[in-house]
């Protein structure tokens, strides 16, 4: 299918490769301004939306000591009832162990007084709860409408192809896990690709490969 | 500046600080003329704080554009339990890219819309709902509200007045549903993101049983201006019905995709031809999604005289939702888009109400059987009959998003439908 003509692929992986901006990936991205963000969730009012994508995932890590008690602490303050703190609590629990297991699901309901039942219908709603372990690189590619006018499933074909998966499987290597996700908002910079917890906009084909070296090599 | 591409038609008031980072800084958006709004807000009181909202004629900007100055004004006036405001920042319509922008670029601006709104409607608290996936956005967020908190904007007796507001950026974890604005207070509340039965509206029974006003990420981002300049100040863009600015994100086959922030009632071919750079690759219009996927479809012909505002829009047969232009060219092979946006719907449905959970799996199979050349004109009927019986049945209008398409794909290209149809019946045949 068609789409705009484009400049060359110079650095994949964000916005600021076309249109009529001269910025850096960093002005685009803002993680200059954002720098770096402290476990323990900084102010209360931003403990709930702290990253909970972050690479290096212990399957076993222990939840909610140190700063991460800390970041539950001010979490929970946020919220009049206990239930109400859930999703974020399951971030934080996401954010270290990678994947939410029923066993993770009933020690969130022990620490928020919740009903076990009622912790597990939460999470099974939500897609971005990983029920199972995924690969140290989640690969979620944007097929809906605007991203499919624009190679979006050629886009989630290349990624498949490349990393040797079918859709959902993790690569023998554990590094990828390659799903389909439905759209990301980033419908003005198709292909929208969401790896972990960044977006690579303006994905096509071809730069699948250059795409999943940079990762091997510099991570997310 | 809309972002990446600038266009001379724009007007900038929302869009001003995007491709700039200088301006993400708190010190950077009180260079610009940021939290004045805030501050006159203070001055005037919460009273004329709604009524100059109410004299902008300011449409709410996450699809429905009911007006904004009177959704306030719904709030109790009474302090006798807590109010809550909720900024719906779960943008996942398709097609739509705007909150992501306006988070990422300005979120100062958002925060000031935020704490003015509070204050405008008495409540203390106010939740900026960010979809889960909004991951950069959120660090963005969260850095500037710790910025404004630092400088006595949001807190315990904002800038001396003894008002005190808090906001709490809070992150969803990826359901299209959560947009809706009973959805998301369900999931505000650690529950499933199930939309709930109206009435009680949320301004009398909301999130935690409490009075709550939800108001999308644009409209809010809106209101600083207003408040600063006035409303009448506002109308001068736009049309009697839809005055103001509004950002419109176009993708699909245009040139140059990007969000653009123009006066409502701006000429939909300027947009895509002018502003846009016309059809991708030099190809022909077929058809144009002028407000997200849940709206109807238009061709080539409705588009013609179709200005972009909210009655525009309607008189061209479709709706503007959030202005979300998804441009398609003549090799757009309209029934796999469609069966695509169904097949989204499908997967997003909360699964509460039958003709919705039934109905979208249904059509996507039978969308699915056509695109492989194994329908019948019968089929047609069946999805219009489906269509029928989805629209104005169920809690909220996911549903009835998902007939749209649908319905309206096969009224303006049904031709495409029978090709595909006949093209298997030959084939059988041969």
């Amino acid at each position: 299918m068609s789409g705009p003509a484009r400049a060359p692929f110079r650095n994949p992986g964000w916005a600021g490769n076309v249109g009529e901006f001269d910025l850096s990936e960093a002005d685009v991205r803002g993680t200059d301004f954002v720098g770096e963000r402290p476990l323990d969730g900084g102010h209360p009012s931003v403990a709930p939306s702290y990253p909970y994508m972050l690479p290096g995932k212990d399957p076993g890590a222990v939840l909610f000591e140190g700063p991460y008690r800390e970041r539950f602490e001010k979490i929970r303050s946020r919220y009049p009832t206990a239930r109400g703190a859930l999703l974020p609590t399951l971030n934080l629990a996401q954010e270290l162990r990678g994947h939410i297991s029923p066993e993770t699901m009933d020690e969130v309901a022990a620490l928020l007084g919740l009903p076990m039942a009622e912790v597990r219908g939460t999470v099974t709603f939500y897609t971005m709860y990983n029920k199972r372990p995924v690969g140290r690189f989640l690969i979620q590619v944007c097929t809906n409408i605007s991203c499919s006018l624009c190679k979006g499933e050629e886009v989630l074909n290349a990624f498949l192809r490349h990393t040797g998966t079918e859709l959902g499987e993790t690569s023998r290597d554990g590094d990828f896990t390659v799903i389909e996700v439905e759209c990301l908002a980033a419908c003005g910079f198709p292909v929208a690709v969401q790896i972990n917890s960044r977006y690579y906009e303006n994905v096509l084909p071809d730069d699948v490969p250059a795409l999943l070296q940079r990762l091997r090599e510099h991570g997310e | 500046m809309a972002y990446p591409y600038v266009h001379a038609s724009e007007v900038r008031v929302i869009s001003r600080n995007f491709g700039d980072p200088a301006a993400r800084t708190l010190e950077g958006y009180r260079e610009r003329g940021g939290y004045r709004g805030l501050t006159r807000a203070l001055e005037i009181g919460p009273a004329t704080v709604i009524d100059e909202v109410k004299a902008s004629g300011l449409r709410g900007r996450g699809g429905a554009g009911f007006p904004t100055g009177l959704k306030w004004s719904f709030m109790p006036r009474a302090a006798v339990k807590p109010h809550y405001l909720l900024c719906n920042a779960d943008e996942s319509e398709p097609g739509t890219f705007k909150d992501r922008e306006l988070i990422r670029w300005d979120p100062h601006q958002l925060i000031e819309g935020c704490l003015i709104a509070a204050y405008a409607m008495g409540s203390r608290h106010a939740y900026i709902y960010l979809r889960g996936e909004f991951f950069e956005a959120s660090q963005v967020i969260a850095r500037a509200l710790e910025e404004a908190y630092g400088a006595g904007f949001a807190g315990a007796d904002i800038l001396g007045s003894g008002t005190h507001i808090d906001v709490t950026a809070h992150v969803g974890a990826g359901a299209y549903i959560c947009g809706e604005e009973t959805g998301l207070m369900n999931s505000l509340e650690g529950r499933r993101g199930e939309p709930r039965v109206k009435p009680p509206f949320p301004a009398a029974v909301g999130v935690y049983s409490m009075p709550t006003t939800i108001n999308n990420v644009e409209t809010l981002a809106a209101v600083p201006h207003i408040v600063e300049h006035g409303g009448e100040w506002y109308r001068q863009w736009g049309t009697d019905k839809s005055p103001g600015t509004k950002l419109f994100c176009v993708s699909g086959h245009v040139e140059k995709p990007g969000n653009y922030e123009l006066p409502l009632g701006f000429p939909m071919m300027e947009l895509i031809e002018d502003v846009c750079g016309g059809v991708a690759e030099g190809r022909t219009l077929k058809s144009v999604i002028p407000g997200g996927s849940s709206v109807p479809l238009m061709d080539a012909e409705d588009c013609r005289e179709c200005t972009l505002c909210y009655e525009g829009v309607e008189a061209a047969g479709s709706m503007l939702g959030c202005a979300s232009v998804i441009v398609m060219d003549d090799r757009t092979d309209i029934v796999r888009e469609v069966r695509r946006m169904v097949q989204f719907y499908a997967h997003e449905s909360c699964g509460q109400c039958t003709p919705c959970r039934e109905g979208t799996s249904w059509m996507t199979q039978v969308l699915r059987r056509i695109e492989a050349g194994r329908g019948s004109e019968s089929d047609l009927d069946t999805l219009l009959d489906m269509s029928a019986q989805m629209t104005g049945t169920t809690i909220c209008v996911l549903s009835d998003s998902a007939a749209a398409p649908v319905v309206s794909s096969i009224e303006k290209f049904r031709d495409e439908y029978l090709a595909l149809i006949h093209r298997g019946e030959s084939a059988e045949v041969a």
